[in-house]
């Protein structure tokens, strides 16, 4: 008892010395807490209008509930062919850009990590960060010009070779590639910093002790620095695993057209049509929901993974 | 440890911003609207609106002398085109002119907000739902309303429209009855919004070269088949109409929103003693997709398009994207269908003139009628003489001010400056009285063709004297040959079908429906015009079923239901 209670006095003491000696510390973390508090903590009130009936007008916490205990707008969400469709969508689109757009920036650092010419590395890694900076508007603008189908530069040479054009951006299953192989594209130098980061802790001993040996480079390359790198590969993968059923919005929305809806619509764009331009806000806020509950649990299900596997995990 | 309870920390913050970020994306502003609380229900709204009323009902007690003694503000929603070289919307020439005139008639200080002019929908459904909207609203969207007034989110204009007439006469005058009640609900009597009017009915027109018609020799074409071989021969002698630029060519052009360039094709199609059961039955759709005859019309186009006459990217264009018109304007594009004006607007850097500039005096677009009707007839179905929808949320607490606003605004020496301006600045007088509009430099443009931004009740000119409104139509396009104008006047006025007010009450199905319907709608039409001759019906077939199954049924259930409940087993209008 008297044991608890000293532990508890020291605690406290330990938090006051703490606070004393980092105060500036503990305030700058408040400007990052406070924006989560205020733009993510906040407007979580409002995930109830989920399971009621909203209105604009009446505060969110007297609005009745709606029909069949609240979970109205969740059965008339599966009911829609339109939601189902992008649940699919999105877990597709989302599953190619894993399966392709995961592992480039892993193969783009192994491979710029061999460049011996140190300048030539600096010059090709900052034109590969590039493209992240350019957001989807202006990419879709690039995409036109190189890809429409009477306009597009690499289509006008195609006819100008005798070939038909290739429909890159108005046929469905053209579309999804597009729609791939950009991702890649804006993504893979950006995503490889933190390889390359992870690659420069990798010691020099090892590949001296390796090349004593009579290790290769593609030994090297499997034997050192891809083992040197997989706790982060396995962070990062569970990370984006959690967000599987997660779109961003920006990227589907500026690159779909009016003949691809059938494979461009996802959950994001489709709130967006339907909650803010239909103004279905509950009907959205369900989906948004059922959204994040299953993002939370492939994140859970990723980590447990990682950790069966012998990685650290995220926590 | 103590990294482990980092760790956790910092995964839970992620986890939970992620669950934050799937939500905060469906509630756009919720968080500020707990603020007004306390405007009550859906059901509340008429009381709170009947509340005023009784206050408000003797205007002229708030009026001394038909001022306010003390001075009140507004505001005032304005459309932002963002057009190149345009001047502030909520701070110009014209604007000062409205603040002062209001200032001093009435003492109310008017403030405009801008909302741009083609996202007007979802930024005034934010500024709705933050419950920071304008006091005077405006929009072409009637549903947006409707929603929100089932929210109780507007206010019920009807009781301001009687109480005030005394106070309201060019309000009255301009709109009539017609207008201001158009929406009446007929059960309740509400009032949820106003029409402005179109002081024209002219929609849709085709335009074609001109000179490229005097270059082949050929004639105007007058039904369908002229139209597609004169299509064919502009395909065939690309090389002598375009020189190194032929691959470019364009016989005729749509963009993604097919239903509204190809409207009058479609409309040819479309049984012209149609009855008027059956046109407001499938009438949701202002683009026409559920009429009867629609479908030929389509299926024509898909025609067209495979025979290579139509520009092949159109649906990778949005709305507001410039690429078409650039092709109008460097000389690609033989013919078009669009608004009536459409190659007229714009001054300097209209179509027409820029097309002059970059190929050649001759050059220009000139309207023809060419889609007949099963009769012989180009009959046009133009909606009634309603334009844009004016409204008052719930969060305006000076609905006197802004009913006067709206007096102010439809006063026609009011409406006239608005769309004139200055003599010598935005218009010349001509010899036999009519205006013509010059080219405006600095703060004197009008963003809008006619400022008809700021004429919020009025779309069209409107001049105090109606003949001269008539003599100066044709003057009203700076840079551009008034008999060109005059001609495109007179064709879009021929054989007008002017739409009915089928006042049957709210149809509940339509209720949110409209952006989502509006896009089947579009991907209906694009791809089924896109599609190869053989997939045509295919396609077209699944879209429609799509759209109908997405609420489109629905709608037409509830709007044949609620007809039959009206009007009984008649077919017409009584």
């Amino acid at each position: 008892m008297k044991r608890e209670k000293q532990a508890a006095l020291q605690k406290k003491t330990d938090l006051k010395v703490y606070m004393k000696r980092y105060w500036q510390l503990y305030a700058l973390l408040a400007l990052p807490l406070l924006y989560l508090l205020i733009f993510k903590y906040v407007p979580m009130i409002y995930i109830q209008i989920a399971f009621k009936k909203y209105s604009i007008v009446e505060s969110v916490w007297k609005l009745p509930l709606a029909a069949n205990h609240g979970f109205e707008y969740f059965i008339k969400a599966f009911q829609s062919k339109d939601f189902l469709l992008a649940l699919r969508n999105t877990v597709g689109l989302n599953l190619l850009d894993l399966i392709i757009g995961f592992p480039a920036p892993i193969l783009f650092a192994l491979i710029l990590n061999e460049l011996r010419f140190k300048r030539f590395k600096k010059v090709v890694q900052t034109i590969a960060y590039m493209p992240h900076f350019l957001s989807w508007v202006i990419i879709y603008g690039l995409a036109l010009q190189l890809f429409a189908p009477s306009t597009g530069f690499i289509n006008m040479i195609l006819n100008n070779l005798g070939m038909e054009s290739v429909p890159f951006l108005n046929e469905s299953h053209h579309w999804v590639a597009t729609y791939a192989g950009l991702g890649v594209w804006q993504n893979f130098g950006w995503g490889s910093i933190v390889y390359l980061a992870a690659i420069a802790g990798i010691s020099p001993e090892l590949y001296e002790a390796a090349s004593v040996d009579g290790a290769g480079r593609f030994k090297k390359m499997w034997h050192i620095t891809l083992p040197g790198i997989k706790p982060t590969i396995v962070v990062l993968l569970v990370m984006n695993l959690g967000s599987i059923l997660g779109s961003n919005f920006d990227r589907p929305f500026a690159l779909q057209n009016k003949l691809v809806m059938d494979v461009a619509n996802v959950i994001s764009t489709y709130v967006y049509k339907v909650g803010i331009k239909g103004l279905q806000f509950s009907l959205t806020t369900a989906v948004g929901l059922f959204q994040s509950v299953v993002g939370v649990f492939f994140l859970l299900l990723a980590n447990w993974i990682a950790r069966r596997l012998g990685e650290r995990g995220i926590w | 440890m103590k990294k482990k309870v980092l760790s956790i920390l910092l995964a839970g913050t992620m986890v939970l911003s992620m669950a934050a970020c799937g939500s905060d994306a469906a509630d756009p502003g919720a968080g500020t609207q707990t603020g007004n609380s306390g405007a009550g229900g859906a059901s509340d709204a008429g009381a709170t609106a009947g509340g005023s009323e009784s206050t408000g009902g003797a205007a002229d007690g708030e009026l001394v002398d038909g001022k306010f003694a003390e001075t009140r503000s507004i505001t005032v929603e304005v459309y932002d085109r963002g057009n190149d070289g345009g001047s502030d919307p909520t701070n110009n020439m014209y604007t000062e002119y409205i603040k002062k005139g209001m200032l001093d008639t009435y003492n109310v200080e008017v403030e405009f907000v801008s909302v741009p002019r083609w996202t007007e929908v979802e930024e005034l459904n934010n500024l709705l739902a933050a419950g920071t909207a304008p006091d005077i609203c405006v929009t072409y969207d009637y549903p947006t309303i409707q929603t929100y007034a089932n929210m109780g989110g507007v206010l019920d204009m009807a009781p301001y429209i009687d109480q005030y007439k005394d106070v309201l006469p060019n309000l009255w005058n301009w709109l009539g009855e017609t207008n201001l009640y158009w929406d009446k609900d007929p059960a309740t009597g509400t009032v949820w919004g106003i029409e402005a009017k179109l002081a024209t009915s002219n929609r849709i027109n085709t335009f074609v070269r001109q000179d490229w018609l005097d270059k082949l020799g050929m004639k105007a074409p007058t039904t369908k088949q002229e139209f597609y071989d004169m299509l064919v021969a502009f395909k065939d002698n690309a090389e002598l109409l375009l020189g190194d630029d032929a691959d470019k060519i364009v016989p005729y052009s749509v963009s993604y929103d097919v239903g509204w360039r190809a409207a009058t094709l479609i409309e040819s199609f479309i049984d012209p003693d149609i009855s008027d059961k059956e046109y407001y039955i499938n009438g949701f759709d202002d683009r026409k997709l559920t009429q009867n005859g629609t479908k030929e019309a389509i299926r024509l186009l898909n025609k067209w398009y495979n025979e290579g006459l139509m520009w092949n990217d159109f649906a990778l264009y949005g709305s507001g994207d410039s690429t078409e018109d650039d092709m109008m304007k460097a000389g690609y594009v033989g013919a078009f269908s669009h608004n009536w004006d459409y190659p007229f607007r714009g001054g300097e850097d209209s179509i027409n003139a820029t097309l002059q500039e970059i190929v050649g005096e001759d050059a220009q677009f000139v309207a023809i009628d060419c889609f007949e009707d099963k009769n012989g007839n180009y009959t046009k179905f133009v909606p009634g003489p309603i334009d844009r929808k004016i409204f008052f949320p719930s969060t305006n607490d000076e609905p006197l001010a802004s009913m006067l606003y709206l007096d102010w605004i439809s006063d026609p020496a009011h409406i006239e400056y608005l769309q004139i301006g200055d003599e010598g600045v935005t218009h010349n007088v001509l010899e036999d009285g009519a205006v013509e509009i010059i080219a405006a430099q600095g703060d004197a443009i009008q963003n809008s063709g006619m400022n008809i931004d700021y004429t919020i009740t009025c779309n069209g000119l409107r001049l105090s004297d109606e003949a001269k409104t008539t003599a100066s139509t044709a003057h009203s396009y700076a840079n551009v040959d008034p008999e060109v104008v005059a001609n495109a006047n007179t064709v879009a006025q021929t054989g007008l079908k002017v739409g009915k007010n089928v006042n049957v009450g709210a149809i509940a199905a339509e209720e949110g429906m409209g952006a989502v319907l509006s896009e089947k709608r579009d991907i209906v039409y694009d791809t089924a015009l896109s599609a190869s001759v053989d997939k045509f019906d295919e396609v077209w077939d699944q879209a429609i079923k799509d759209y109908l199954g997405a609420g489109g049924q629905a709608i037409i259930d509830e709007r044949t239901e609620k007809w039959e409940a009206t009007f009984g087993d008649a077919d017409m209008l009584p």
